[in-house]
């Protein structure tokens, strides 16, 4: 059992709370649809690339403890790195709430005749095992849109570190590619969260600055 | 790292704003991590990997941390794949405090290519440096690599070695 990876996109953003980060991969269908879906609210960071999005979630879980933290990574990336399931596992942000869109295949690369690449969780590899031996207090497979709203609402009703690998078919975004490289969506979402939590993020024109504190003394 | 150059580069990371500290600990680094570790002042998480170390980093940094990454220089070959994607990429500032091995002086046969990679490999990813061989350069230069690293917003680097490590 599988479920619609739209499917699955439009039911998380249903569930994300307005004040919650979401820290997303930019490859691929799941950052095309996740930023149409969303319609681009800046609260989502498109910044993760193959083997870092649980990392790059875990360091931001940690910096703001009191915020809700999703990280939205593929299956793909999660085998990449595997020792981001270690610090996910060691540091249990209790913030942070993990789904990886696992399609058990290397979608953005295209296919060929002969089908499209399998990943490792095509094979014998289990992303919720790994998760949960790597010391994740709470680690799910999810199959069906049933237990995925479950899951979500159990998620984001009763926080915790959660790691939910969802089984998805494969295909093609149903959306055109997103527009913006990663600059752009680095400033977008620290600018945004900037305005969120009241404190600058970029500390630029330090010089100025002092310049401009010593005048005010004069 | 000798107990007074560990506490220079704690006192460096303090006076730079640096709250947010990861690595992974090797033999010349390792009493900086437990200074680290027992400090308050820092929020600190080992990772077992270099390249985790740099994205947990860089995650902390988009939440309004300032970030450095301790490890040895054989750590910067396996962060150097997160070091392109995140910080040639995207533009995320993280300050790496890296132990030289290989530099003159080194006792150890495995640390000899370490010393012959770091220096090339961090102009390869446009990584500013500063190689301190005296503890007094240490404190300045943690927080100088910082400064650049917050300004260009993308990693600057201390290698560390020479007096830091050694009394001949």
């Amino acid at each position: 059992m599988a479920v619609e990876r739209f499917e699955l996109l439009e039911l998380l953003a249903e569930h994300v709370p307005d004040d919650a980060l979401v820290m997303a991969t930019y490859i691929g269908a799941v950052s095309f649809e996740w930023g149409c879906i969303t319609e681009e609210h800046p609260r989502s960071a498109h910044l993760g690339q193959m083997g870092d999005v649980i990392g790059l979630a875990v360091g931001l879980a940690l910096a703001l403890p009191h915020r809700r933290v999703i990280c939205l990574d593929g299956d793909g990336s999660v085998l990449m790195e595997l020792g981001q399931l270690i610090v996910l596992g060691q540091e249990r942000p209790p913030n942070l709430t993990t789904v990886v869109v696992d399609n058990r295949c290397y979608e953005s690369i295209g296919w060929s005749a002969h089908g499209r690449r399998p990943t490792a969780t095509a094979g014998r590899a289990d992303l919720t095992a790994l998760a949960t031996a790597a010391g994740v207090p709470y680690a799910r497979t999810v199959e069906s849109m049933g237990e995925l709203n479950r899951e979500l609402t159990a998620a984001f009703d009763e926080g915790g570190c959660r790691f939910l690998d969802v089984k998805t078919n494969p295909g093609a975004s149903r959306v055109p590619p997103r527009q913006t490289d990663g600059i752009e969506d680095k400033y977008r979402f620290v600018r945004y969260v900037e305005r969120l939590e009241g404190k600058p993020v970029v500390l630029f024109a330090q010089q100025d600055r002092q310049l401009q504190h010593e005048s005010s003394l004069r | 790292m000798l107990e007074q150059a560990a506490q220079a580069a704690v006192t460096g990371l303090k006076e730079a704003g640096i709250d947010f500290v990861s690595g992974l600990p090797d033999g010349w680094q390792r009493d900086l991590h437990e200074l680290v570790e027992a400090d308050p002042a820092f929020t600190y998480v080992p990772v077992c990997n270099e390249g985790v170390g740099f994205s947990v980093c860089a995650g902390a940094w988009l939440g309004g941390r300032k970030t450095a990454l301790v490890m040895e220089n054989s750590g910067l070959r396996v962060a150097s794949e997160y070091i392109a994607r995140i910080g040639l990429g995207t533009g995320v500032p993280v300050t790496m405090i890296l132990s030289y091995r290989g530099d003159v002086g080194e006792t150890e046969h495995w640390g000899i290519p370490h010393g012959i990679v770091v220096e090339p490999l961090l102009d390869a990813l446009r990584v500013p440096y500063l190689v301190v061989r005296e503890i007094e350069r240490l404190r300045p230069a943690v927080k100088r690599a910082h400064r650049i690293s917050e300004a260009q917003l993308h990693p600057a680097a201390v290698l560390v070695s020479g007096d830091c490590v050694w009394e001949d």
